[in-house]
């Protein structure tokens, strides 16, 4: 009878933790978006306010240069500009401080090259 | 113990909350979006899908008889950039939806072009995820479906103990289904997938917008075509501002008018880039003219932008808004109907106290904008400017009902859309001083 109560008890602890996450859960940063010039995928794997890691994967086009920031629109906030190296061909990296506070933000990808300018925009989710 | 639970609830309530309904497509919830492009005046209606891969069905509903061209439709994913076209006639009754396929939830571009013009729409597709309850409800009695019948076998080889249990367990099956059928409604639904990411614990809303409003060229002539063109910029980021919601059926609604009110147009401009609106238009009178903007930022409320600019030239007499008029009489758009004047209740307002006009449609009114009917009032300075909606009894009597501000001359302006045509009636209001 015991062994029941501590199966059942499991059971509704797994659907409460389950009900509840799907609304906390910092998840990976993983999103994509296609301009006219370029096409990126955004990658960050624990995107957090303070330091972050955020990896520009270009999926379409050459750019020379990659430059990441944000912007949260709900409260008007900014950030400067985060330059990426070129880790690889095609893959950028930008790091630093680019999410000063929770909640809903825009990250704008700026992509410079030989095709001309053009800003990307992603939307992410930073609850931690 | 009951207040724990409740507590839980609405936090559960609170985390999961459905994001701003700003340019979303879902099955039930259509986007309706007017634009004035190649001189018509059309609403662009985009019909929400189910399911992804799927149908996304656009049609174009004019209000005049159409004599542009077709309007080519383009719907492009801005997640992974694939793009898919159509053509959509406008026609005055129920439009012929063109189906477009999309492959996936979240943002996309409808892009619209005719004659030479060109208007992105950004909107997202969403398709609902439910709650997860349907696997329990659907779950549960399968289950017990299944036990019952293992029961009735085993009681039916006489092993009673044995016959019990898989009874007990079909009870089980059960009791988890009706549980997830009383509890469902409770539990909160998952945002849609394809959302935008939001959070809803935030105070206040969006910083304002500032905007500038200008013609391009910056002085046109009689006659000739303009364009009027609204730059937007965040106050608080001076970026574009591209969050505009759709505010009455419309990305902003534009009004022009002659400083002298003889000319009038109320125009849905395109977006032609992120943070600008433009439409275009003539004028048939030289002289001074206002534009009012007026535009809703998602989470931010409603706004007024304004701006001034001439047109130079001499009256254009061959036009129907050229030439001297009676006062009175029929300025405006050039489709004002020989109806009977409104009429004021009470004949005389009085600045600060609800005043109610009352005009009677001249065939039977189809909903323009969301509604049956709306009053522009413009102070004779140009100034001041209202928007009203028709609050009536959905016949063919029009009623608008406003407290105008301040005393003086109103110019006013009833628009409604018939079976073929927008009609406007314009007419003046003088409001008189607060009695004592």
């Amino acid at each position: 009878m015991k062994r029941i109560m501590i199966a059942v008890a499991l059971v509704v602890a797994a659907a409460v933790i389950f009900i509840v996450g799907r609304g906390l859960a910092a998840e990976p940063l993983r999103v994509s978006s296609a301009g006219t010039r370029y096409a990126v995928t955004v990658v960050s794997d624990e995107p957090t306010t303070g330091r972050v890691s955020v990896e520009v994967l270009v999926t379409s086009g050459d750019p020379d240069d990659v430059a990441v920031s944000a912007v949260m629109p709900g409260m008007g906030h900014s950030t400067p500009e985060l330059t990426a190296r070129k880790a690889a061909p095609g893959r950028f990296v930008a790091e630093g401080e680019l999410f000063p506070m929770t909640g809903a933000w825009e990250v704008s990808i700026r992509l410079d090259g030989s095709a001309g300018e053009e800003v990307l925009v992603v939307n992410a989710l930073i609850t931690g | 113990m009951i207040r724990r639970l409740l507590c839980l609830v609405v936090v559960l309530v609170l985390l999961c909350a459905a994001p701003a309904a700003a340019h979303n497509v879902s099955a039930g919830a259509d986007l309706r979006i007017a634009q004035t492009i190649a001189g018509m005046e059309v609403t662009v209606v985009v019909k929400g899908t189910t399911r992804v891969p799927g149908p996304l069905r656009i049609g174009v509903i004019a209000f005049e008889p159409v004599t542009g061209p077709p309007v080519e439709l383009a719907v492009r994913s801005v997640e992974d950039g694939r793009t898919v076209t159509g053509v959509a006639r406008p026609v005055l009754r129920d439009p012929q939806y063109t189906e477009l396929r999309v492959e996936r939830t979240g943002p996309h571009e409808l892009t619209l072009r005719a004659g030479n013009e060109v208007a992105v729409v950004p909107f997202r597709v969403l398709v609902e995820r439910g709650t997860g309850a349907e696997l329990l409800i659907y779950g549960g009695f399968f289950v017990a479906g299944l036990l019952l019948v293992g029961g009735l076998l085993t009681g039916a080889v006489a092993r009673p103990g044995r016959a019990m249990a898989v009874s007990g367990g079909a009870a089980v099956g059960v009791t988890v289904a009706v549980m997830a059928i009383v509890f469902e409604p409770m539990l909160p639904a998952g945002p849609p997938d394809g959302a935008a990411p939001v959070v809803t614990s935030q105070a206040g809303g969006r910083p304002f917008v500032q905007g500038r409003v200008e013609t391009v060229p910056a002085r046109p002539a009689v006659g000739q075509e303009f364009t009027v063109r609204v730059d937007l910029v965040d106050g608080s980021t001076g970026r574009p501002v591209d969050d505009l919601a759709i505010h009455h059926e419309a990305l902003a609604h534009v009004v022009v008018t002659s400083e002298d009110g003889r000319f009038f147009r109320h125009l849905h401009p395109l977006r032609t880039a992120a943070g600008r609106l433009e439409v275009r238009l003539r004028a048939d009178r030289p002289g001074a003219y206002r534009t009012h903007v007026e535009l809703e930022r998602e989470d931010s409320g409603g706004q007024l932008l304004t701006g001034r600019f001439r047109i130079d030239g001499e009256v254009d007499m061959g036009s129907p808004e050229g030439g001297a008029e009676p006062a009175g009489a029929a300025f405006g758009a050039g489709d004002a109907e020989p109806a009977a004047p409104p009429r004021m209740r009470p004949a005389a307002p009085v600045a600060g106290r609800p005043a109610t006009v009352e005009l009677d449609a001249t065939g039977p009114v189809r909903p323009w904008l969301g509604m049956s009917g709306h009053l522009i009032v413009r102070s004779q300075d140009g100034d001041f400017l209202g928007h009203v909606h028709e609050m009536g009894s959905g016949g063919p009597r029009l009623r608008f009902t406003f407290s105008f501000p301040e005393p003086g001359r109103y110019l006013a302006w009833a628009q409604y859309a018939l079976a073929d045509r927008i009609v406007t009636v314009p007419f003046t209001v003088d409001v008189s001083e607060t009695v004592q």
